[in-house]
């Protein structure tokens, strides 16, 4: 069941130049679905996130969000959209941990025989028992980020906007986050939106990803499917003892070899194909040559790979 | 009973925000009560053995004490949403289902009540201070105080959305604040038309009952008429002129910039 729909949304800046930040796009999101919204800097994915907050008007398009019209509708959008739109400034730096997620349910009208106890509960969750009375001034990085994403989670809606929840975060914060994020999504049944230039947050939170660059969405599918799509069948070979440059030569004429390194030992030899048929091709012609395989391994791109490929290509049209 | 809990809500981190940012208040009021000292000592060098003294002292408690009120009004509200846009809460506070129309008419409740019990330990100083003493008839007070000042919050959107758009605009700001005197001082006895500035009237009115003791119900209908249209109108046209300035920066992507 579709419950956030964007059908050619356009937002144009007038300043002194006009500048295009999203053409024309269009997308959705199933209930229960968490969305990846990937992009370098400037692609669009803070513009279309505020766009659906109703914090920026758009110039043209329509967002839906249970089927009703949020422009038109805010009272009933903010009903269902929580958002974090920039970290640890989205918190009041001068209430503690505990009065910032009172605030945030009221603020959003949450009842509170409901909103008590699950503060409680994103407490302990977020880990923040030991700093409840602390204000977030005086709170890590990482923790002001926690409760930031922590204020969004308390408004008990059923659409969650995350606009880079990780940003500034060390490697063991941002895991912890990931975890934290994706448990959270799966036990109460949210629908997600994450942007984020964390590939490994991305990959590993989402199921779905949108890709876009210079305001307009130039991948949209499930990560499976786009990695699929992006795989390029390469093969990675150790074979003992150094390659004598004729069977180097006629192993590059024959089959596209990306790498061909010596180490001593061994030579490491990587072959892109087109088909994986190709694979009996490059067998024969390792038994011709009496290469001793030592090591053979599949390579898959990950996201990331596949994610600089795309904005690359991108760029060159 | 939605709206009383978010009144709550909005109440309490009023409440937090200024005890939390205590010294700041506490440096504004200082800073009132020695202009306020300047004026009475100048005042007392000036008219010293005049027998208007006593009048023109009550008028400087009473001017200072709507001014007092006014400037921690407006400034608290303009200052407020520049610097919520400034720390990344202004959007935030626009994500609700009630709509920013209603958290900002709490935030003004919640702020008159809470100046309330800042600017009265001040108009008491000022008496012991000054040796005269005024009517204080809340009944009276309240309602003509809640009218006048609803005209500064009008300043305050104003002020507000401007800075929504402009973003660096308090020193605009300091200097109306000085402006407001001229307001409040305002001759409306030998010039009616005045009247039709805000806080003029509300003074003249607050200023009749503390120094004559004259009631509310005893007051002319026309001005307490005139009064409440004033306030109505400057709280809109300000409320008005937020609203598009607000618009103005939903479409230039605005709210969350500092």
């Amino acid at each position: 069941m579709t419950i956030l729909e964007v059908n050619n949304l356009t937002k144009i800046y007038k300043d002194k130049k006009e500048t295009k930040a999203l053409d024309n796009i269009s997308f959705s999101i199933n209930k229960n679905e968490i969305v990846g919204l990937l992009g370098p800097n400037g692609a669009g994915k803070t513009t279309t996130i505020k766009c659906i907050c109703n914090l920026i008007l758009p110039n043209s398009g329509k967002i839906f969000i249970k089927g009703v019209d949020a422009v038109k509708n805010s009272s009933f959008a903010l009903t269902n959209v929580s958002s974090v739109l920039e970290g640890n400034r989205n918190i009041y730096w001068r209430m503690t941990v505990k009065e910032n997620l009172k605030f945030f349910a009221g603020l959003q009208g949450v009842n509170k025989k409901k909103s008590v106890p699950y503060i409680e509960e994103l407490i302990d969750f977020f880990n923040l028992k030991e700093k409840i009375n602390t204000q977030a001034r005086f709170l890590s990085r990482g923790m002001q980020q926690k409760l930031a994403v922590g204020c969004a989670f308390v408004r008990d809606t059923e659409i969650l906007l995350l606009d880079e929840p990780t940003l500034g975060l060390d490697v063991e914060t941002t895991h912890e986050m990931r975890g934290l994020i994706k448990k959270k999504a799966k036990d109460e049944d949210k629908t997600i939106l994450l942007s984020s230039h964390n590939m490994k947050l991305i990959e590993d939170v989402c199921e779905k990803v949108i890709i876009i660059t210079k305001g307009r969405i130039v991948v949209m599918d499930d990560i499976t499917n786009i990695k699929n799509l992006f795989a390029i069948k390469s093969f990675v070979f150790d074979i003992a003892g150094d390659l004598a440059e004729t069977n180097k030569k006629e192993m590059e004429k024959k089959f596209n070899v990306s790498k061909c390194i010596a180490n001593g030992y061994s030579t490491t030899i990587q072959i892109e194909m087109k088909e994986t048929v190709e694979i009996y091709n490059i067998m024969d012609f390792f038994k011709s040559k009496n290469f001793d395989i030592l090591r053979f391994e599949t390579q898959q791109p990950d996201l990331e790979e596949i994610y600089l490929k795309i904005v690359k290509k991108d760029e060159i049209h | 009973m939605k709206y009383i809990e978010l009144f709550k809500t909005i109440f309490y981190k009023e409440y937090i925000d200024w005890v939390r940012y205590a010294f700041n208040t506490v440096m504004h009021l200082i800073a009132f009560y020695i202009i306020f000292l300047v004026f009475f000592l100048g005042l007392n060098f000036a008219m010293a053995g005049n027998p208007k003294f006593g009048s023109a002292v009550e008028g400087l408690i009473v001017g200072f004490f709507i001014w007092n009120y006014v400037s921690f009004a407006y400034m608290t509200l303009s200052w407020k949403i520049v610097d919520e846009a400034r720390a990344g809460t202004l959007e935030q506070l626009y994500m609700n289902p009630f709509g920013f129309e209603w958290i900002s008419i709490f935030i003004v409740l919640s702020d008159f009540i809470l100046e309330l019990i800042f600017v009265i330990p001040m108009l008491f100083l000022m008496m012991v201070t000054s040796g005269h003493y005024l009517n204080i008839d809340l009944i009276t007070i309240l309602p003509l105080i809640f009218l006048t000042i609803a005209a500064a919050y009008g300043l305050g959107f104003i002020m507000g959305g401007l800075g929504l758009i402009y973003k660096k605009i308090q020193s605009v700001g300091m200097i109306l604040q000085f402006i407001f005197i001229g307001f409040i001082a305002a001759p409306i006895d030998k010039i009616p038309l005045l009247k039709l500035l805000p806080f003029s009237l509300g003074t003249r009115l607050i200023s009749s009952n503390m120094r004559e003791n004259i009631p509310i119900f005893q007051m002319d209908g026309i001005d307490l008429f005139t009064l409440l249209i004033n306030s109505a109108f400057y709280f809109a046209a300000g409320f008005l002129i937020f609203k598009f300035c607000e618009k103005k920066a939903k479409e230039k992507g605005l709210l969350g910039h500092y």
